[in-house]
């Protein structure tokens, strides 16, 4: 089953032999990436010495279209693709390294906001997945696979579930390629409905976080608003994250007890496997921060080194969206997924809204 | 372009270090870095 991204896994080998494999995607990623940089300043630049009303665009933006460009009308040779497949460890690495960019203390309010948020909205989207999946009489699985990967991390989510409620790989596609189109037409549709809403950075980091499925594209549409809106996207969308154990056990359990899945043995062990411990990695940093480890230049440079390791995520993202496969999927669980995810933004909007009234965010 | 789904690059199955366990070692290792000013001031 085709869809747009080869998340392909390092085969094994020799270290050396695996570490050079992926350095011509990597430099890809970096050269698409930095050229959206210098993009951004050029423009802006010529714009303003020769008196144009040119609207910002966002380096974000520019690393995304070109790689979208590429994608989309060239052949990528295969000796890139291994190292294109790297843009996951990027966005991991950018947000471990984001966590210098927060004091525990910021942790503690805004995660604690985003994660009452998120079991509401988890709660909601599962619900509203698993009746729209029976209304439009997709396979039970599917329907699964598509409430776990809108309400909680997209495709890290569906990866993970796959394999607990012994779903095949049809239906793992299918649900893949809906959350990542959607991620992909978010990144254009948030940012603009948040500028229609004159949305404060707090309000929006929140609902992008909540409302975008995939992380790399809630980390993209949380940085194409504004600098800190990205920071507090990737913070409620870790929070989001955190939860994918317990939702994917949920699932393991329901599928064991219908026969359809491999029961589950020891529950803490599958929550530990299934929770996403780069979050760990976060924390760690940021309790770091909190105990002025570091000073205020070395902040400056760790918050500097994340932004690099999300330009190459951000490359990424253009470079594994091919709309040509993505059109090549079935219509229903497309439609599906695009009436969740409507409403689930809808929802998301509602729940950022009241919190910014009961909150002040 | 196909997607492995049968593989998870995620969790690193079969991966004798995971991709979750490599963004930790090496943002900790850069953050040793900044701290001994190895990297200095890194621009944006």
């Amino acid at each position: 089953m085709a869809t747009s991204v080869s998340v392909t896994s390092v085969e094994s080998g020799s270290p050396v032999v695996n570490a050079l494999r992926i350095v011509p995607g990597v430099l890809l990623l970096a050269g698409i990436g930095y050229a959206g940089k210098v993009l951004e300043k050029t423009i802006n630049t010529y714009a303003k010495a020769h008196h144009w009303r040119f609207p910002n665009i966002e380096y974000v933006l520019w690393a995304i279209l070109i790689g979208l460009l590429i994608s989309n009308t060239l052949s990528i040779p295969r000796i890139f693709q291994a190292g294109i497949a790297t843009y996951e460890f990027w966005l991991k690495l950018g947000i471990v390294l984001l966590g210098a960019r927060f004091v525990v203390a910021d942790v503690l309010k805004l995660g604690g906001i985003s994660l009452g948020l998120v079991v509401i909205e988890i709660t909601l989207s599962l619900a509203l997945m698993t009746l729209l999946g029976r209304l439009f009489k997709l396979k039970p699985k599917l329907t699964s696979l598509l409430a776990i990967g809108s309400s909680v991390c997209g495709v890290s989510a569906i990866i993970a579930a796959k394999g607990a409620i012994n779903a095949d790989d049809e239906d793992s596609s299918f649900a893949i390629a809906a959350i990542l189109a959607l991620g992909a037409l978010s990144l254009f549709t948030f940012p603009a409905i948040a500028h229609g809403l004159h949305m404060n950075d707090v309000s929006y980091g929140l609902w992008a976080g909540l409302g975008v499925d995939n992380t790399a594209e809630a980390t993209a549409a949380g940085a194409l608003y504004s600098d800190a809106a990205g920071k507090v996207a990737v913070l409620a969308k870790t929070a989001r994250n955190a939860m994918i154990g317990f939702v994917v056990l949920g699932y393991a359990l329901y599928w064991a007890g219908r026969g359809q899945a491999e029961a589950v043995t020891n529950k803490a062990t599958f929550l530990w496997k299934k929770f996403p411990k780069f979050i760990l990695g976060f924390l760690f940093i940021s309790l770091l921060v909190s105990f002025h480890t570091f000073d205020k230049g070395q902040v400056t440079s760790l918050g500097n080194l994340s932004k690099w390791a999300f330009l190459l995520t951000f490359a990424g993202v253009g470079l594994r969206t091919n709309i040509r496969d993505m059109s090549k999927q079935g219509l229903r669980p497309f439609i599906v997924g695009a009436l969740g995810e409507v409403l689930i933004a809808c929802l998301t909007l509602g729940l950022v809204i009241g919190a910014n009234r009961i909150w002040g965010l | 372009m196909a997607t492995d789904t049968s593989k998870s690059n995620s969790d690193g199955q079969g991966a004798w270090l995971t991709l979750d366990a490599w963004a930790v070692i090496i943002a900790l290792l850069l953050a040793v870095a900044v701290k001994c000013n190895i990297f200095h001031n890194v621009p944006w």
